[in-house]
């Protein structure tokens, strides 16, 4: 469990813990996915499951909003075993809305840069607040199993 | 002296203006635009100083009671005594002839009335949307005064920058046993036939919205759906820095400062421009003093105890302090000629209404909640 | 000087005053033995239960609170003026008493609860409010919860093709006064946890119905996301099971076991009793020593002023309870009677 959540914490030992950044974190509270936040790929795509299987989650390195802080179906610029991938945020950590869900991850589809998704299937629940919003999001949620 | 000058040429048009304001053929120039000395400043400050002392035209208003020693009994007494003379006094002035009433037309500016903060809440709206509300209750509002706008110009509250259009509405809130204030106090409410009220407080008017001494305010002398401005205030800081009082910086916490870590630093500089200018930043008496909210929508009403509910939460000063109430003065939120048909002028009275008016009057988007849950329905 | 007039002019007096005065620092310990026997019998600490509000304020709070306001009149004055012979067109609220509510029954509806905020409090705008929540329950059937409850709730969703969305979970969180109460429930779907944060009286909620009827050891539940993903796991075909009539809620006594570090907060520096006990480590134990030494005031419980404050007055707290009661007796008698009438037309 505690590898899947912090691998980079747990696979350096603790002096190397000590100089890097995420050793600490002031924001945690907040969950709020600005640039270095780790993410969670849900589709069945090769690259993210070959992330995974590394034990390398990918990276936000650039959020597209005025604000740069990922919001639930905003799109981010992600490093995925050393490629730039785009991605839709699909689930978040963060505090919601009333009768929004808040997940445990944060969760990711990867999608190419025509907009469709890398993978054809979702395997968790999507928030059933992102079918109003249009766009590339139609075609992610239309690989999604299940929604809440 | 030079400064007086400025202020008074520019705020108060001079006799040769209005006479070119009245004749048409003429065109409008300020006359006194050749004289006026060009003096380099920044702005003028943003707020003025808390005046320490009192205004000229406030009486003395509170005084102490010497009758300690009385039993319940004698008490009781004069407690009836008070109810008999005030409250259910037979002399009143609104039985002589009622003043004439005018119809809302353009530039017609209503009184306001004083009403307790009594805190927030929660309400929802018909797309099932959140939204916060604050209560504000009118309780036990009486017209005190009016004064018309010749005599008022000559009234030493008349400020420069007041208009000679308006004149001068005193409403005061919450009658009070009137031992307890001054004589020269319990004065000011002879003319309107009213106890003495704990707070007083006055509102510019056009003649045509004159409302006559001693009619009663309440709260149906608003509309639900119409904006308001709210006028309340902040909370006292006392004394403060600053940085608490003009979110200055300060200055580091090491690297060689001493002493001046939430200090504001240099006050002015040299040559042309040295000295210490006009409205500078400094520490001082921080907050206590009158603020506006503008354009605030009134959600829903209630008649009975006479509650509006407007919106946002941000109205200044504290639960159960007062707060001015008046007709909003933003251009795209007042009150419009042409939809002024059933705006009440100058003021509600009982008389209006031919049925009783319901308890509980609401916004069309507000949701009531004896309604059924909403169906939410999606955007096309 | 009266207790009355201490508590208007707003002066700090407390008994830690009079301890520090009369108390020497070495004969403390057994002084306060005496004193914490005392104390209890005269400060109400009668409703225990799991289900209690945290009404503690800091000192500095209190003190902020108790500053001069200007302009500021005290909610009893308020009242006054609104009841003063003076005074007309304004309606005051009336107190009916005829009826009693049960001694517990403030922790069945918490949320009727006057905020305890003596500055904050107005008795027409808290009237007001028990209305327009009343008003709601005609249309909504809130039942009674406990935090470790299983509920479902269904909630208004445009884009569902039954316009409807149903989730079924533990209540791990509830509170919020009046309108803004509020509750959160957690279920695992697809490995996922899931949490849902729910407005008690939002008019987008069409039906809350409790499926299972029992509490926990704690008030919040948050560290179920560092449990093992089984103890947050609900089907959502659970069928409810209603407790047999006059029967008490149960407690769940289940104690958890966290998963090893990284965790969400310091649990160990909670007191929670819903988790086995934790393997400290020196740090863990100087982390815990350093937030005891920082919020140990053991001169608090003798603070009689301080449990004054931190509290409803008990008087007006049944009055208001009764209140609440009565209405929701004539409520479910409607209900019966409506699903009788049903019943024959079938």
């Amino acid at each position: 469990m505690a590898l899947t959540m912090y691998p980079a914490i747990c696979s350096l030992t603790p002096s190397m813990a000590r100089l890097t950044s995420c050793y600490f974190s002031t924001s945690q509270k907040l969950y709020e996915i600005r640039k270095l936040a780790r993410m969670r790929i849900v589709d069945n795509s090769a690259i993210g499951k070959a992330a995974a299987q590394l034990g390398k989650p990918p990276r936000v390195i650039y959020v597209y909003n005025a604000k740069e802080v990922g919001m639930l179906g905003d799109k981010v610029l992600v490093t995925v075993k050393g490629e730039m991938k785009r991605a839709y945020i699909v689930g978040l950590k963060q505090k919601q809305y009333p009768n929004v869900p808040r997940m445990d991850t944060n969760n990711i589809v990867l999608v190419d840069d025509n907009g469709s998704p890398l993978g054809n299937r979702i395997m968790v629940p999507i928030p059933s607040a992102l079918r109003g919003k249009g766009g590339d999001l139609t075609k992610i949620l239309s690989l999604a199993t299940k929604f809440v | 002296m030079a400064s007086k000058s400025l202020f008074t040429c520019i705020l108060r048009p001079s006799p040769i203006t209005l006479l070119c304001a009245n004749n048409n053929n003429l065109a409008l120039l300020p006359s006194s635009y050749a004289c006026v000395q060009q003096v380099r400043h920044r702005r003028f400050p943003k707020f003025v100083v808390r005046p320490t002392t009192r205004k000229v035209w406030h009486v003395r208003k509170w005084t102490q009671k010497h009758d300690d020693k009385l039993i319940t009994s004698n008490e009781q007494f004069i407690q009836d005594i008070v109810v008999q003379n005030y409250a259910n006094k037979s002399e009143s002035p609104l039985k002589d002839a009622p003043w004439n009433r005018n119809p809302y037309i353009k530039g017609t500016r209503r009184t306001g009335v004083l009403a307790l903060k009594l805190g927030t809440m929660v309400q929802w709206t018909k797309d099932g949307k959140g939204i916060n509300v604050t209560l504000l209750q009118v309780l036990d509002n009486h017209v005190i005064n009016y004064v018309p706008p010749e005599l008022y110009k000559f009234y030493p509250s008349h400020l420069p920058h007041h208009s000679d259009r308006f004149g001068l509405q005193v409403v005061g809130a919450l009658s009070c046993d009137p031992r307890q204030f001054s004589k020269p106090y319990n004065n000011l409410f002879v003319k309107a036939g009213v106890p003495p009220k704990r707070w007083l407080t006055r509102f510019l008017v056009t003649p045509d919205a004159a409302v006559q001494p001693g009619t009663p305010l309440c709260v149906n002398h608003f509309r639900v759906g119409d904006y308001v401005d709210v006028q309340g205030r902040t909370r006292d800081w006392g004394f403060q820095g600053v940085i608490k009082r003009w979110h200055m910086k300060g200055m580091p916490a090491s690297h060689g400062v001493t002493k001046s870590h939430r200090k504001m630093g240099s006050t002015g500089g040299g040559g042309d421009k040295d000295g210490i200018w006009k409205g500078k930043h400094m520490p001082g008496m921080m907050g206590n003093r009158f603020s506006t909210l503008f354009g605030v929508k009134i959600w829903r009403i209630n008649t009975k105890y006479n509650i509006l509910y407007v919106r946002g939460r941000s109205i200044a000063g504290a639960p159960h302090t007062f707060v001015r109430v008046s007709d909003t003065v933003l251009p795209t939120k007042r009150i419009k000629a042409e939809n002024a048909e059933n705006v009440p002028m100058p003021t509600w009275f009982p008389e209006d209404e031919t049925e009783p008016i319901p308890e509980e009057l609401f916004d069309e988007e507000m949701f009531q909640f004896t309604s059924p849950s909403v169906e939410l329905e999606a955007e096309s | 000087m009266g207790f009355k007039g201490l508590f208007e002019s707003g002066q700090g007096f407390t008994m830690t005053d009079v301890e520090g005065k009369l108390v020497p620092e070495r004969g403390r310990m057994d002084v306060e033995g005496a004193f914490t026997h005392v104390s209890s019998s005269q400060v109400n600490v009668a409703y225990k239960s799991t289900h209690v509000i945290n009404y503690k304020r800091t000192r500095a709070e209190i003190g902020q609170a108790l500053r001069k306001k200007p302009n500021y009149l005290h909610y009893d004055l308020v009242d006054k003026h609104r009841s003063s012979p003076l005074q007309k067109g304004t309606d005051n609220i009336t107190v009916e008493t005829d009826v009693k509510a049960p001694r517990d029954y403030r922790f069945i509806m918490p949320e009727f609860m006057p905020r305890p905020h003596f500055e904050y409090r107005d008795r027409v705008l808290e009237k007001l409010e028990r209305r327009d929540m009343l008003r709601r329950r005609t249309v909504i059937n809130i039942p009674e919860f406990y935090v470790g409850s299983i509920m479902a709730v269904t909630v208004s969703d445009p884009f569902a093709p039954n316009k409807k969305n149903r989730f079924l979970g533990i209540c791990i969180d509830r509170g919020g006064h009046g309108l803004k109460a509020y509750f959160v429930l957690r279920n695992v779907v697809d490995g996922l946890g899931v949490e849902i944060f729910y407005q008690m009286y939002s008019p987008t909620l069409h039906s809350i119905e409790v499926i299972r009827l029992e509490k926990r050891l704690d008030d919040r539940l948050y560290y179920l996301r560092n449990c093992p993903l089984e103890h947050s796991t609900f089907s959502f075909d659970m069928e409810p099971i209603a407790l047999p009539r006059g029967a008490q809620v149960p407690v769940n006594t289940l104690k958890l076991k966290l998963n090893p570090k990284p965790w969400d907060e310091r649990w160990e520096r909670q007191d929670l009793k819903g988790i086995e006990p934790i393997e400290l480590t020196p740090k863990m134990i100087k982390g815990i020593q350093k937030v005891h030494n920082a919020s140990a005031t053991p001169w608090k419980k003798h603070d009689l002023m301080l449990h004054y404050r931190s509290k409803v007055n008990e008087e007006e707290e049944e009055t208001i309870m009764a209140e609440v009661y009565k209405e929701n007796q004539l409520l479910e008698s409607m209900r019966k009677t409506s699903k009788a009438t049903l019943k024959k037309k079938k």
